[in-house]
């Protein structure tokens, strides 16, 4: 098996000269370098020239929470979307091509709709008086409505839906290039479907998941909308704290730091990610 | 990235709203701002020529933004009116040339150098009357969670009002309110916290109302008067009303000045004050408005309820907003 991968040969060469990314580059300089740099200047002068934007933000509990919390739910969320997706993924994988590509369509379809349109269903469908909580009494299943908004629960069920596409496309990718034969093979040798599923199917599987997982944890890191809209103010992101910072309390050196702290966190999954999954299955060469 | 964008984006609006005799109002958005568009807005473009082209919601750190980045795109913007005192402290705003607007029949207590008032308004008790057996008659009832069950709505950021609150229900005397004591006031609120559902925009509050979602909460009077105007199925009591204000205020290095001082003189005037109190349940801040308006008008704004009705102490909070607001969400996130 290892043979052919030996013999692959690499299809796009590096381009020697850069002259066509120019204008993509100077945008990025523009509107990315300049402002972060200009973030992390605001961070360490305002209000007075130090380190203490940084100092409150490590030591201060409320702070501490809200980082627990940010980290708690992009991990909660990731693992649910791994699960959620799996199937998913798998099913895509071994479908007929014409039948695969119609419910790919429906899946990419999701993520082209507009994102508060979609976190305001949710809020319908999940609050006291909502569709879920109506039905569940109106059957007699359940005599109090169940809490799903506001707290985790609702963060979660609303991030996952929204993350699930970036989880199942790099999931299919390596799923389908699996040799069904394999499971074959295993299943000739007397391994349990859970047993092929454990030792051989999840394997190999590894690299789609940790590309897809790190890239749902790293977008869950910095999410605004869905956990202000269906979490509650005990379980507050980062993201939503350095609204706060900046719009409510004005107080932007601290909310600059905090920011700069969330790119820095960011930016170091990523590099873990490249040094893990290697850049080319992350662009989606496998 | 989000700030040197919006101060692009400021610029570019700017730039266009200067070239035409044109000025932008940016206000809260809903009901309210429907009012304001319809009662001030309006009538001062057909007088004036000078065209008012609406933006919003407002947000303290755009203005904060734009009048840093030296590209104000807001001419006249509605703000609660301690973050009005603080923002001009800080260099943020135009003085008011009240050569051209007049003073003399400005209520005093919404009016300051940098600032003239917008409405006032109460916060009262208001609840959903499917949803609440009995009737509330004050804001202890909202710290009994025996008697009243329940979810109940307060507003989420840091500003006058819930801190008030809890301290009234803890039997604090209401001449005796300030200074706050903070402690006291979040053990207060720390009883009723998992049942507290936030609201952060005047239609959001409505909704968590009118749907039961929330079986009561703490609204801005104009807010259920519209409810009511509805045919929703809500109760309020006035009892404890707390006034607090609005006030108008110009960005300092807006574009269009003079525009602006001009739409300020006109929707401070008593018709304009007058029209809009009929139309959001607000209370005018000119006090010759009253002489314009229906009695039945007069009878349902703020004004009619001074029997136990708390001001909130603008000054206070203007001094203290820093170091509340930083408990404020601190308490909030645990």
């Amino acid at each position: 098996m290892s043979g052919h991968l030996l013999h692959r040969q690499p299809i796009l060469r590096t381009p020697d000269g850069i002259g066509g990314a120019l204008p993509a580059l100077i945008l990025i300089a523009l509107f990315f370098v300049v402002p972060v740099v200009a973030l992390l200047l605001r961070s360490v002068t305002e209000p007075v020239p130090g380190l203490q934007n940084y100092a409150i933000l490590f030591g201060d509990g409320t702070y501490a929470r809200v980082f627990f919390n940010t980290f708690l739910v992009a991990t909660v969320v990731t693992a649910v979307t791994v699960i959620v997706a799996f199937p998913v993924a798998w099913m895509l994988a071994i479908m007929p091509p014409a039948l695969g590509s119609i419910v790919f369509g429906i899946i990419i379809l999701s993520m082209w709709t507009n994102l508060l349109t979609r976190t305001y269903a949710w809020m319908v469908l999940l609050q006291r008086t909502g569709v879920i909580n109506r039905t569940l009494m109106d059957i007699g299943l359940i005599s109090e409505p169940l809490p799903l908004i506001n707290n985790l629960t609702g963060v979660t069920i609303g991030m996952v839906y929204i993350m699930l596409p970036f989880m199942i496309l790099p999931l299919v990718g390596t799923l389908r290039a699996i040799d069904p034969m394999t499971l074959r093979a295993a299943a000739l040798c007397g391994a349990s479907p859970f047993d092929a599923f454990r030792r051989i199917l999840l394997p190999l599987s590894l690299p789609g998941i940790a590309a897809g997982g790190l890239m749902v944890f790293v977008m869950s890191l910095g999410y605004f909308v869905t956990p202000t809209l269906l979490g509650g103010t005990s379980n507050m992101m980062l993201a939503a704290m350095i609204a706060q910072m900046i719009q409510s309390l004005l107080n932007w050196g601290l909310g600059s730091a905090a920011a700069f702290i969330l790119l820095l966190v960011t930016m170091a999954l990523y590099a873990l990610q490249l040094r893990l999954v290697g850049a080319k299955r992350m662009t989606g060469g496998i | 990235m989000k700030l040197i964008l919006t101060g692009i984006l400021a610029g570019l609006l700017a730039a266009t709203a200067a070239q035409a005799d044109e000025m932008v109002f940016t206000s809260w958005g809903g009901t309210t701002q429907e009012a304001q568009t319809k009662s001030w807005a309006a009538p001062f473009e057909a007088s004036s020529g000078i065209k008012v082209l609406q933006d919003g919601p407002t947000d303290y750190g755009k203005l904060k933004a734009m009048v840093e980045g030296g590209s104000v795109a807001w001419d006249v913007v509605d703000v609660e009116m301690d973050f009005a005192i603080k923002a001009a402290k800080d260099g943020l705003l135009e003085p008011i040339d009240f050569n051209v607007v007049p003073k003399a029949d400005l209520d005093a207590r919404f009016t300051t150098d940098h600032a003239v008032g917008s409405f006032y308004y109460s916060f009262v008790l208001a609840w959903n009357k499917g949803a609440v057996s009995g009737e509330p008659a004050g804001w202890a009832d909202m710290f009994d969670l025996t008697k009243f069950p329940g979810k109940r709505t307060f507003y989420k950021w840091s500003a006058p009002g819930v801190i008030e609150i809890a301290l009234l229900a803890d039997g604090v005397p209401a001449d005796k309110l300030y200074p706050l004591d903070l402690d006291r006031a979040f053990k207060k609120l720390d009883t009723i916290k998992s049942e507290i559902v936030w609201w952060d925009s005047g239609a959001q509050s409505q909704q968590l109302i009118a749907s039961g979602e929330a079986a009561f909460g703490q609204l801005w009077n104009g807010r259920v008067f519209a409810l009511e105007q509805d045919g929703a199925d809500v109760g309020a009591t006035w009892n404890q009303n707390m006034t607090a204000a609005d006030v108008l205020v110009i960005p300092k290095g807006s574009k269009n000045k003079a525009s602006a001082m001009k739409f300020l003189a006109a929707a401070t005037s008593p018709k304009s004050q007058a029209m809009f109190a009929e139309a959001s349940g607000y209370a005018p801040i000119n006090t010759a408005a009253k002489a314009e308006m229906p009695a039945e008008v007069v009878k349902s704004l703020p004004d009619a309820y001074v029997d136990g009705q708390i001001n909130l102490d603008m000054n206070y909070w203007a001094e203290n907003r820093d170091k509340i607001a930083e408990r404020w969400y601190a308490w909030q996130a645990r």
